[in-house]
Protein backbone atom coordinates (compact mmCIF):
# COMPACT_ATOMS: atom_id res chain seq x y z
CA UNK A 1 0.00 0.00 0.00
CA UNK A 2 2.84 2.37 0.81
CA UNK A 3 5.96 2.63 -1.26
CA UNK A 4 8.93 4.60 0.04
CA UNK A 5 11.88 5.75 -1.98
CA UNK A 6 14.91 5.87 0.28
CA UNK A 7 17.03 7.41 -2.46
CA UNK A 8 14.66 10.30 -2.96
CA UNK A 9 15.52 13.75 -1.78
CA UNK A 10 12.08 14.07 -0.29
CA UNK A 11 12.14 13.37 3.45
CA UNK A 12 10.59 10.02 4.34
CA UNK A 13 7.94 11.61 6.54
CA UNK A 14 6.81 13.82 3.65
CA UNK A 15 6.57 10.80 1.39
CA UNK A 16 4.37 9.18 4.00
CA UNK A 17 2.21 12.29 4.31
CA UNK A 18 1.71 12.45 0.54
CA UNK A 19 0.89 8.80 0.19
CA UNK A 20 -1.59 8.73 3.04
CA UNK A 21 -3.20 11.88 1.67
CA UNK A 22 -3.62 10.24 -1.69
CA UNK A 23 -5.12 7.11 -0.12
CA UNK A 24 -7.53 9.28 1.83
CA UNK A 25 -8.43 11.62 -1.01
CA UNK A 26 -9.02 8.78 -3.43
CA UNK A 27 -11.15 7.03 -0.90
CA UNK A 28 -8.96 3.94 -0.63
CA UNK A 29 -8.92 4.64 3.07
CA UNK A 30 -12.36 5.38 4.36
CA UNK A 31 -13.54 7.81 7.00
CA UNK A 32 -12.93 6.50 10.52
CA UNK A 33 -10.68 3.75 9.18
CA UNK A 34 -7.77 3.11 11.50
CA UNK A 35 -4.26 3.86 10.29
CA UNK A 36 -1.57 1.28 11.05
CA UNK A 37 0.01 1.76 14.46
CA UNK A 38 3.37 3.52 14.54
CA UNK A 39 4.93 0.32 15.83
CA UNK A 40 3.54 -1.88 13.08
CA UNK A 41 4.32 0.54 10.31
CA UNK A 42 7.88 1.08 11.57
CA UNK A 43 8.39 -2.65 11.58
CA UNK A 44 6.80 -3.19 8.23
CA UNK A 45 8.57 -0.41 6.35
CA UNK A 46 11.74 -0.58 8.48
CA UNK A 47 11.54 3.13 9.01
CA UNK A 48 12.29 5.00 12.18
CA UNK A 49 9.15 5.30 14.37
CA UNK A 50 9.86 8.96 15.05
CA UNK A 51 9.57 9.56 11.33
CA UNK A 52 6.17 7.89 11.24
CA UNK A 53 5.01 9.83 14.27
CA UNK A 54 6.08 13.02 12.53
CA UNK A 55 4.06 12.09 9.45
CA UNK A 56 0.98 11.34 11.58
CA UNK A 57 1.34 14.65 13.42
CA UNK A 58 1.53 16.44 10.08
CA UNK A 59 -1.53 14.62 8.73
CA UNK A 60 -3.40 15.51 11.88
CA UNK A 61 -2.36 19.16 11.64
CA UNK A 62 -3.62 19.24 8.06
CA UNK A 63 -6.90 17.72 9.11
CA UNK A 64 -6.63 14.40 7.33
CA UNK A 65 -6.64 12.24 10.40
CA UNK A 66 -7.59 12.43 14.06
CA UNK A 67 -6.13 10.53 16.94
CA UNK A 68 -7.80 8.94 19.91
CA UNK A 69 -5.57 8.57 22.90
CA UNK A 70 -4.61 4.96 23.46
CA UNK A 71 -6.45 3.77 20.37
CA UNK A 72 -4.57 5.19 17.43
CA UNK A 73 -5.13 7.42 14.43
CA UNK A 74 -8.18 7.45 12.18
CA UNK A 75 -9.19 9.00 8.87
CA UNK A 76 -10.99 12.31 9.30
CA UNK A 77 -14.19 13.21 7.52
CA UNK A 78 -13.55 15.87 4.90
CA UNK A 79 -15.18 16.48 1.58
CA UNK A 80 -14.93 19.94 0.09
CA UNK A 81 -11.32 20.60 0.84
CA UNK A 82 -10.11 17.35 -0.59
CA UNK A 83 -11.33 18.34 -4.02
CA UNK A 84 -9.59 21.73 -3.83
CA UNK A 85 -6.41 19.89 -3.04
CA UNK A 86 -6.90 17.60 -5.96
CA UNK A 87 -7.44 20.62 -8.19
CA UNK A 88 -4.17 22.04 -6.93
CA UNK A 89 -2.39 18.80 -7.74
CA UNK A 90 -3.83 18.73 -11.23
CA UNK A 91 -2.76 22.33 -11.78
CA UNK A 92 0.74 21.33 -10.82
CA UNK A 93 0.68 18.70 -13.52
CA UNK A 94 -0.87 20.89 -16.23
CA UNK A 95 1.34 23.93 -15.89
CA UNK A 96 4.60 22.24 -16.95
CA UNK A 97 2.83 20.63 -19.92
CA UNK A 98 1.38 23.95 -21.00
CA UNK A 99 4.75 25.58 -20.64
CA UNK A 100 6.21 22.97 -22.93
CA UNK A 101 3.39 23.37 -25.43
CA UNK A 102 3.80 27.15 -25.51
CA UNK A 103 7.50 26.72 -25.98
CA UNK A 104 6.86 24.49 -28.96
CA UNK A 105 4.64 27.13 -30.48
CA UNK A 106 1.11 26.54 -29.31
CA UNK A 107 -0.94 29.73 -29.23
CA UNK A 108 -3.24 30.88 -26.46
CA UNK A 109 -6.18 30.57 -28.84
CA UNK A 110 -5.36 26.92 -29.32
CA UNK A 111 -5.16 26.48 -25.57
CA UNK A 112 -8.57 28.07 -25.15
CA UNK A 113 -9.91 25.84 -27.87
CA UNK A 114 -8.63 22.85 -25.89
CA UNK A 115 -10.33 24.07 -22.77
CA UNK A 116 -13.62 24.43 -24.64
CA UNK A 117 -13.24 20.93 -26.01
CA UNK A 118 -12.45 19.54 -22.60
CA UNK A 119 -15.59 21.16 -21.21
CA UNK A 120 -17.54 19.40 -23.94
CA UNK A 121 -19.66 22.44 -24.73
CA UNK A 122 -19.66 24.81 -27.70
CA UNK A 123 -19.23 27.95 -25.67
CA UNK A 124 -18.37 31.12 -27.62
CA UNK A 125 -17.59 34.58 -26.36
CA UNK B 1 19.35 9.33 26.90
CA UNK B 2 23.06 8.89 26.23
CA UNK B 3 25.30 11.81 26.89
CA UNK B 4 29.00 12.01 26.22
CA UNK B 5 30.73 15.22 27.18
CA UNK B 6 34.17 16.14 25.94
CA UNK B 7 35.53 12.63 25.92
CA UNK B 8 39.04 11.79 24.84
CA UNK B 9 40.87 8.54 24.43
CA UNK B 10 44.51 7.95 23.80
CA UNK B 11 46.38 4.68 23.34
CA UNK B 12 50.07 5.23 24.05
CA UNK B 13 50.99 8.29 22.02
CA UNK B 14 48.14 7.97 19.55
CA UNK B 15 44.97 9.97 20.07
CA UNK B 16 42.00 7.93 18.91
CA UNK B 17 39.16 10.09 20.16
CA UNK B 18 39.76 13.78 20.37
CA UNK B 19 37.18 15.73 22.28
CA UNK B 20 33.86 14.19 21.27
CA UNK B 21 30.54 15.32 22.70
CA UNK B 22 27.31 13.81 21.61
CA UNK B 23 23.87 13.19 22.94
CA UNK B 24 21.33 10.65 21.82
CA UNK B 25 17.71 11.23 22.77
CA UNK B 26 15.70 8.44 24.34
CA UNK B 27 13.90 6.54 21.62
CA UNK B 28 16.17 7.82 18.90
CA UNK B 29 18.24 5.83 16.42
CA UNK B 30 21.60 7.49 15.98
CA UNK B 31 23.78 6.53 13.04
CA UNK B 32 27.49 6.95 13.64
CA UNK B 33 29.25 7.10 10.32
CA UNK B 34 32.92 7.19 9.57
CA UNK B 35 35.57 5.59 7.42
CA UNK B 36 37.76 2.79 8.69
CA UNK B 37 40.01 3.99 11.46
CA UNK B 38 37.86 7.01 12.27
CA UNK B 39 37.51 5.85 15.88
CA UNK B 40 33.96 4.47 15.76
CA UNK B 41 34.65 1.29 17.67
CA UNK B 42 36.62 3.08 20.37
CA UNK B 43 33.86 5.63 20.78
CA UNK B 44 31.20 2.92 21.03
CA UNK B 45 33.26 1.04 23.59
CA UNK B 46 33.35 4.15 25.74
CA UNK B 47 29.62 4.74 25.30
CA UNK B 48 28.92 1.22 26.48
CA UNK B 49 31.29 1.42 29.42
CA UNK B 50 33.87 -1.12 28.30
CA UNK B 51 36.56 1.48 27.99
CA UNK B 52 37.05 4.40 30.31
CA UNK B 53 37.48 7.77 28.69
CA UNK B 54 40.79 9.48 29.58
CA UNK B 55 38.87 12.71 29.98
CA UNK B 56 35.24 13.69 29.94
CA UNK B 57 32.17 11.71 30.97
CA UNK B 58 29.69 9.25 29.51
CA UNK B 59 26.29 9.03 31.15
CA UNK B 60 23.17 7.09 30.36
CA UNK B 61 20.04 8.57 31.91
CA UNK B 62 22.28 10.50 34.27
CA UNK B 63 24.29 7.53 35.55
CA UNK B 64 27.96 7.02 34.74
CA UNK B 65 28.40 3.98 32.54
CA UNK B 66 31.90 2.77 33.28
CA UNK B 67 31.95 0.04 35.96
CA UNK B 68 28.35 0.73 36.87
CA UNK B 69 26.37 -2.50 36.74
CA UNK B 70 23.03 -0.87 37.29
CA UNK B 71 23.43 1.05 34.07
CA UNK B 72 25.22 -1.72 32.19
CA UNK B 73 22.49 -4.30 32.70
CA UNK B 74 20.24 -2.05 30.65
CA UNK B 75 22.68 -1.85 27.74
CA UNK B 76 23.47 -4.32 25.03
CA UNK B 77 26.67 -3.76 23.11
CA UNK B 78 27.02 -5.82 19.99
CA UNK B 79 30.66 -5.78 19.04
CA UNK B 80 32.03 -5.98 15.56
CA UNK B 81 33.89 -9.18 16.45
CA UNK B 82 31.30 -11.18 18.32
CA UNK B 83 32.21 -13.07 21.41
CA UNK B 84 30.57 -16.26 22.62
CA UNK B 85 31.82 -18.67 25.25
CA UNK B 86 33.47 -21.53 23.44
CA UNK B 87 31.47 -24.75 23.31
CA UNK B 88 28.24 -22.91 24.19
CA UNK B 89 24.94 -23.37 22.40
CA UNK B 90 22.40 -20.54 21.98
CA UNK B 91 20.37 -22.15 24.74
CA UNK B 92 23.30 -22.02 27.18
CA UNK B 93 24.10 -18.45 26.15
CA UNK B 94 20.45 -17.58 26.74
CA UNK B 95 20.69 -18.92 30.29
CA UNK B 96 23.70 -16.68 30.85
CA UNK B 97 21.90 -13.65 29.41
CA UNK B 98 18.90 -14.36 31.59
CA UNK B 99 21.12 -14.07 34.67
CA UNK B 100 22.78 -10.92 33.41
CA UNK B 101 19.78 -9.02 32.14
CA UNK B 102 16.79 -8.62 34.49
CA UNK B 103 14.66 -7.52 31.53
CA UNK B 104 15.16 -10.87 29.71
CA UNK B 105 12.01 -11.92 27.88
CA UNK B 106 11.76 -15.68 27.54
CA UNK B 107 8.71 -15.67 25.30
CA UNK B 108 10.45 -13.37 22.88
CA UNK B 109 13.44 -15.69 22.86
CA UNK B 110 11.15 -18.57 21.94
CA UNK B 111 9.35 -16.50 19.32
CA UNK B 112 12.57 -15.40 17.66
CA UNK B 113 13.81 -18.96 17.56
CA UNK B 114 10.85 -19.68 15.33
CA UNK B 115 11.21 -16.52 13.20
CA UNK B 116 14.95 -16.90 12.61
CA UNK B 117 14.72 -20.65 12.31
CA UNK B 118 17.86 -21.38 14.30
CA UNK B 119 18.72 -24.48 16.29
CA UNK B 120 19.22 -23.57 19.94
CA UNK B 121 21.15 -26.76 20.68
CA UNK B 122 23.85 -26.42 18.08
CA UNK B 123 27.25 -25.14 19.19
CA UNK B 124 27.62 -21.52 18.20
CA UNK B 125 31.23 -22.06 17.10
CA UNK B 126 30.01 -24.41 14.43
CA UNK B 127 27.71 -21.82 12.87
CA UNK B 128 28.56 -19.63 9.90
CA UNK B 129 29.55 -15.99 10.36
CA UNK B 130 26.12 -14.72 9.36
CA UNK B 131 24.35 -17.19 11.63
CA UNK B 132 26.55 -16.20 14.57
CA UNK B 133 25.42 -12.68 13.99
CA UNK B 134 21.83 -13.81 13.98
CA UNK B 135 22.38 -15.57 17.29
CA UNK B 136 23.84 -12.36 18.68
CA UNK B 137 20.74 -10.44 17.63
CA UNK B 138 18.50 -13.18 18.90
CA UNK B 139 20.02 -12.91 22.36
CA UNK B 140 20.22 -9.12 22.30
CA UNK B 141 16.62 -8.58 21.27
CA UNK B 142 15.43 -11.08 23.85
CA UNK B 143 17.26 -9.17 26.58
CA UNK B 144 15.02 -6.17 25.83
CA UNK B 145 17.64 -3.58 26.68
CA UNK B 146 16.86 0.13 27.04
CA UNK B 147 19.94 0.96 25.04
CA UNK B 148 21.41 -0.95 22.13
CA UNK B 149 24.87 -0.06 20.88
CA UNK B 150 25.76 -1.80 17.65
CA UNK B 151 29.10 -1.81 15.89
CA UNK B 152 28.75 -2.53 12.16
CA UNK B 153 25.89 -4.89 12.98
CA UNK B 154 24.62 -5.90 9.56
CA UNK B 155 27.84 -7.20 8.02
CA UNK B 156 27.35 -10.69 6.72
CA UNK B 157 23.56 -10.77 7.04
CA UNK B 158 21.41 -11.44 4.03
CA UNK B 159 18.72 -8.96 2.99
CA UNK B 160 15.81 -10.91 4.46
CA UNK B 161 17.36 -11.39 7.89
CA UNK B 162 18.55 -7.81 7.88
CA UNK B 163 15.02 -6.60 7.31
CA UNK B 164 13.60 -8.89 10.02
CA UNK B 165 16.12 -7.65 12.56
CA UNK B 166 15.75 -3.98 11.67
CA UNK B 167 12.03 -4.39 11.89
CA UNK B 168 12.16 -5.95 15.37
CA UNK B 169 14.51 -3.26 16.59
CA UNK B 170 12.28 -0.51 15.29
CA UNK B 171 9.25 -2.00 16.97
CA UNK B 172 11.13 -1.83 20.24
CA UNK B 173 12.03 1.75 19.52
CA UNK B 174 8.36 2.54 18.88
CA UNK B 175 6.98 0.59 21.77
CA UNK B 176 9.48 0.98 24.59
CA UNK B 177 11.50 3.96 23.37
CA UNK B 178 14.63 1.88 23.14
CA UNK B 179 17.63 4.04 22.26
CA UNK B 180 19.94 2.81 19.53
CA UNK B 181 23.41 3.83 18.44
CA UNK B 182 24.54 2.11 15.30
CA UNK B 183 27.85 2.50 13.55
CA UNK B 184 28.52 1.93 9.90
CA UNK B 185 30.92 2.93 7.20
CA UNK B 186 28.04 2.88 4.78
CA UNK B 187 25.32 5.50 4.92
CA UNK B 188 23.00 3.44 2.71
CA UNK B 189 22.98 0.64 5.22
CA UNK B 190 21.53 2.74 8.02
CA UNK B 191 19.81 5.77 6.52
CA UNK B 192 16.39 4.13 6.54
CA UNK B 193 16.30 3.44 10.26
CA UNK B 194 18.19 6.42 11.69
CA UNK B 195 16.65 9.74 12.57
CA UNK B 196 19.96 11.31 13.44
CA UNK B 197 23.37 10.99 11.86
CA UNK B 198 26.82 11.90 13.17
CA UNK B 199 29.99 11.73 11.15
CA UNK B 200 33.19 10.82 12.94
CA UNK B 201 36.46 11.57 11.27
CA UNK B 202 39.93 11.27 12.76
CA UNK B 203 38.55 11.17 16.27
CA UNK B 204 36.24 14.14 15.93
CA UNK B 205 32.55 14.53 15.17
CA UNK B 206 32.44 16.65 12.05
CA UNK B 207 28.74 16.87 11.59
CA UNK B 208 25.66 15.91 13.54
CA UNK B 209 22.22 16.39 12.05
CA UNK B 210 18.59 15.35 11.99
CA UNK B 211 18.07 13.50 8.68
CA UNK B 212 14.76 15.15 7.81
CA UNK B 213 16.12 18.61 8.52
CA UNK B 214 18.99 17.93 6.16
CA UNK B 215 16.76 16.71 3.38
CA UNK B 216 14.48 19.70 3.74
CA UNK B 217 17.32 22.14 3.71
CA UNK B 218 19.01 21.15 0.47
CA UNK B 219 17.60 21.28 -3.03
CA UNK B 220 18.89 20.52 -6.47
CA UNK B 221 17.38 22.21 -9.48
CA UNK B 222 18.14 22.58 -13.14
CA UNK B 223 17.27 25.78 -14.91
CA UNK B 224 17.71 27.08 -18.42
CA UNK B 225 16.77 30.30 -20.14
CA UNK B 226 16.37 31.19 -23.75
CA UNK B 227 19.68 32.02 -25.42
CA UNK B 228 21.56 30.48 -22.53
CA UNK B 229 21.29 33.49 -20.25
CA UNK B 230 22.56 32.76 -16.77
CA UNK B 231 19.84 32.92 -14.10
CA UNK B 232 20.02 35.49 -11.35
CA UNK B 233 20.77 33.75 -8.06
CA UNK B 234 21.83 36.65 -5.86
CA UNK B 235 19.11 36.19 -3.26
CA UNK B 236 19.74 32.46 -2.86
CA UNK B 237 22.18 30.49 -0.79
CA UNK B 238 24.23 28.58 -3.34
CA UNK B 239 26.11 25.48 -2.35
CA UNK B 240 27.17 24.31 -5.74
CA UNK B 241 26.81 25.44 -9.34
CA UNK B 242 27.38 23.54 -12.52
CA UNK B 243 26.81 24.34 -16.15
CA UNK B 244 25.97 21.79 -18.81
CA UNK B 245 25.52 23.52 -22.11
CA UNK B 246 22.83 26.10 -21.54
CA UNK B 247 21.41 24.28 -18.53
CA UNK B 248 22.46 25.38 -15.08
CA UNK B 249 22.39 22.96 -12.20
CA UNK B 250 22.28 24.36 -8.70
CA UNK B 251 22.45 22.92 -5.26
CA UNK B 252 20.87 25.33 -2.84
CA UNK B 253 20.03 25.65 0.80
CA UNK B 254 16.75 27.09 1.88
CA UNK B 255 13.02 26.88 1.53
CA UNK B 256 11.82 24.79 -1.40
CA UNK B 257 8.96 27.06 -2.41
CA UNK B 258 11.03 30.18 -2.14
CA UNK B 259 13.61 28.69 -4.48
CA UNK B 260 10.90 27.61 -6.88
CA UNK B 261 9.30 31.07 -6.88
CA UNK B 262 12.65 32.70 -7.36
CA UNK B 263 13.41 30.82 -10.55
CA UNK B 264 9.89 30.67 -11.95
CA UNK B 265 9.51 34.44 -11.68
CA UNK B 266 12.38 34.75 -14.16
CA UNK B 267 10.39 32.65 -16.64
CA UNK B 268 12.81 29.88 -17.44
CA UNK B 269 12.49 27.54 -20.40
CA UNK B 270 13.45 24.61 -18.24
CA UNK B 271 12.95 24.28 -14.52
CA UNK B 272 13.12 20.96 -12.74
CA UNK B 273 13.61 19.85 -9.19
CA UNK B 274 16.12 17.02 -9.19
CA UNK B 275 16.50 14.43 -6.50
CA UNK B 276 19.32 14.84 -4.08
CA UNK B 277 20.39 11.78 -2.16
CA UNK B 278 21.38 11.93 1.46
CA UNK B 279 24.84 10.90 0.39
CA UNK B 280 25.21 13.91 -1.89
CA UNK B 281 23.95 16.20 0.85
CA UNK B 282 26.55 14.89 3.24
CA UNK B 283 29.30 15.34 0.72
CA UNK B 284 28.35 18.98 0.23
CA UNK B 285 28.01 19.54 3.95
CA UNK B 286 31.44 18.04 4.49
CA UNK B 287 32.90 20.34 1.88
CA UNK B 288 31.25 23.27 3.56
CA UNK B 289 32.91 22.47 6.87
CA UNK B 290 36.19 22.16 5.05
CA UNK B 291 36.56 18.49 4.17
CA UNK B 292 37.03 17.64 0.57
CA UNK B 293 37.43 13.90 0.94
CA UNK B 294 34.41 12.25 -0.52
CA UNK B 295 35.25 8.86 0.86
CA UNK B 296 34.52 9.86 4.43
CA UNK B 297 31.01 8.49 4.24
Amino acid sequence: MLELDMRSGEPIYEQLVHQFKRLIIEGVMEVDEKLPSVRDLAGELTVNPNTIQKAYRELEAQGYIYSVKGRGSFVQQREEESSTIKVKEIKERIVPLLREAFYLGMTEEEAEEMIRKARGGSHHD
Amino acid sequence: MIEAVNIRKRFRSETIIEDVSLSVRKGSVYGLLGSNGAGKTTLLRMLSGILKADEGSVRIDGGTVFENNQVKERIIFLQDDLYFFSQYTPKQMAAFYKETYPSWDESRYQGLKYILGLDENKKINKLSKGMKRQVAFWLSLSAKPDVMILDEPFDGLDAVVRKTIKSMMLQDVAEREMTVVISSHNLKEVEDICDYIGILHKGKILLERDIDDLKEEFHKVQVAFRRGIEPVTDALSLVHKERRGSVYIYILRGDKEQIEDHFLSQEPVVFDQLTLTLEEIFIYEMRRVGYAEEDII
